[in-house]
């Protein structure tokens, strides 16, 4: 197949790529523009490893064309510390031993960040949702859960 | 158009065989239509991709280009009109699953978008691949076929409109014809006495395909007299299926003056279940039996609360 021409601002920068027709998301962005924090765990929608924010949404990266995006804007985990320093979400993942292998971590951040953007409050049901498509064969969940509710604040009613 | 095809082919208008290389980005349907119209197999209509990449990435697909949905403005519209509710075919779950409208309409398909695979999913999954996927398991067929709803196909012969019921004819099939596209989902606007209810049986709560789901609405004339009542289930047959014995034996009765069990008799006898790795042939009738008598207690003690139960198989 030929190639695609695509724009699309990635962690704030803006990108003219060719792509193949049948490139994924996952694939531009570990293989183009090296931003291997993006992980590719079982490459059909089920574990959540490569999740990055589309446009403001959670989305699978292995199941998204990149010829489908232009005029897009993702977002990586690489994204999210601004000038060498981690962002508060982040930084509670170390706080609350959210990670441990670590493979999930990337994927569960993106999850994470997605939720917060849209509801700086959300209470353990909309954080557990929001989680409902990252696997985590390590951590149990806990971790992760508690460290999301250490930068929401007192719950909602 | 946005015509993405680079070098030498770049100003082809026509696609045909082994040329139709490439990635196509219509903004109107009638451009898409007329696409599809030239185009061989090998040309898939993409929308959110999560049945089509899954497909290609298991090599079960031999793709040769995309026709790509995702500029046509109108399929992504929800409307409400006071006949008639209309769905684009590229409104995602997440749209349906949070659209106040939806919500307040159509309680019952809000609540089986809301619980499809992921949020990721949910994001980018659409209700038109859900209906033209036809798997048995789709959590938006059994819903759609219990409020009525109609599909609106389009091809190079025109506009035409099947009744959900009708479309499905087996595993991933469909009486849908080569060149054509599902333009829009038609949902004729419940009256205000409609109560329903949605409930989904799997192994966990996320990232499940359905062992059996069930869609019911009833619609109550005054006195609370059943005027409609359609009892729709999912994975227990090749297709989703309405159980119509409980539309006969129902119909014109009060629910207080049904006898729920004999009501879940018919579900157990009308479903045509398998044996598969989700559950046995008898497990499902049982649990069908079981789950139309708890939709009808709920519908009949809450008035139609949304029930989204999960249970183990
Ligand atoms: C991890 C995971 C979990 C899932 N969980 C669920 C679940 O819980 N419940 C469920 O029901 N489904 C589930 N699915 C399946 C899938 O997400 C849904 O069926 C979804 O609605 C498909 O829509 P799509 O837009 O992604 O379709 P696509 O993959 O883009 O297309 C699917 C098919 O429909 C055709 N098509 C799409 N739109 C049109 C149109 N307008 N006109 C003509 N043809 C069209 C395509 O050519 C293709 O053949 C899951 C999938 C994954 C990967
Ligand atoms: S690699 Fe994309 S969800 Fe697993
Ligand atoms: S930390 Fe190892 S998979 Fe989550």
């Amino acid at each position: 197949m030929e190639k695609v021409k695509v724009r699309l601002t990635v962690n704030g920068n803006s990108f003219c790529l060719e792509v193949g027709a049948k490139e994924r998301l996952l694939d531009t962005l570990r293989e183009q523009l090296r931003l291997t924090g993006v992980k590719e765990g079982c490459s059909i929608g089920e574990c959540g490893a490569c999740t990055v924010i589309l446009n403001g949404e959670a989305v699978n990266s292995c199941l998204v064309l990149t010829g489908q995006l232009d005029q897009s804007e993702v977002v990586t985990v690489e994204g999210l510390a601004q000038d060498g320093r981690l962002e508060p979400l982040q930084q509670a993942f170390i706080d609350h031993h959210a990670v441990q292998c670590g493979f999930c971590t990337p994927g569960m951040l993106m999850s994470a960040k997605a939720l917060l953007m849209k509801d700086p409050h959300p209470g353990r049901e909309q954080i557990k949702t929001a989680l409902e498509g990252n696997l985590c064969r390590c951590t149990g969940y806990q971790q992760i859960i508690e460290a999301i509710e250490s930068l929401t604040g007192p719950e909602r009613e | 158009m946005k015509r993405k095809l680079a070098g030498k082919q770049g100003n082809r208008p026509l696609i045909s065989g082994r040329d139709s290389n490439g990635y196509f980005l219509p903004e109107s349907l009638a451009e898409a239509v007329n696409l599809l119209g030239q185009a061989g197999e090998g040309l898939k209509v993409l929308a959110g991709g999560t049945d089509l990449l899954v497909d290609l990435y298991e090599r079960l697909i031999e793709v040769e280009g995309w026709l790509d949905l995702g500029l046509i403005p109108e399929l992504r519209e929800i409307k409400v009109r006071a006949e008639q509710i209309e769905i684009g075919a590229m409104v995602t779950h997440a749209q349906l699953e949070k659209s106040e409208n939806i919500k307040k309409t159509l309680p019952v398909l809000a609540a089986a978008a809301a619980e499809i695979g992921s949020p990721q999913i949910r994001n980018r999954g659409t209700i038109g691949g859900n209906v033209v996927t036809a798997s048995p398991a789709g959590d938006l067929l059994a819903p759609l076929i219990a409020y009525n709803a109609v599909l609106e196909l389009v091809g190079k012969d025109g506009v035409s409109r099947v009744p959900a019921g009708d479309f499905f004819c087996g595993p991933k099939q469909t009486i849908m014809k080569r060149g054509q596209l599902l333009s829009r989902v038609l949902i004729p606007r419940p009256s205000s006495g409609t109560i329903g209810c949605w409930i989904k049986i799997g192994k966990r709560k996320a990232l499940v395909i359905a062992s059996i789901s069930l869609a019911l609405v009833v619609r109550l004339a005054k006195g609370g007299v059943i005027a409609d009542i359609r009892a729709c289930f999912g994975a227990v047959a090749p297709t989703p299926l309405e159980i119509k014995a409980v539309r006969r034996l129902a119909g014109g009765k009060r629910l207080e003056q049904l006898d729920f069990s004999q009501v879940g008799e018919l579900a157990a006898a009308g479903i045509a279940p398998i044996d598969d790795l989700r559950g046995t042939a008898a497990y499902r009738r049982n649990v069908a039996r079981e789950l139309l008598i708890q939709a009808l207690e709920k519908v009949q003690s809450t008035g139609g609360e949304i029930i989204a139960d999960q249970a183990d198989c």
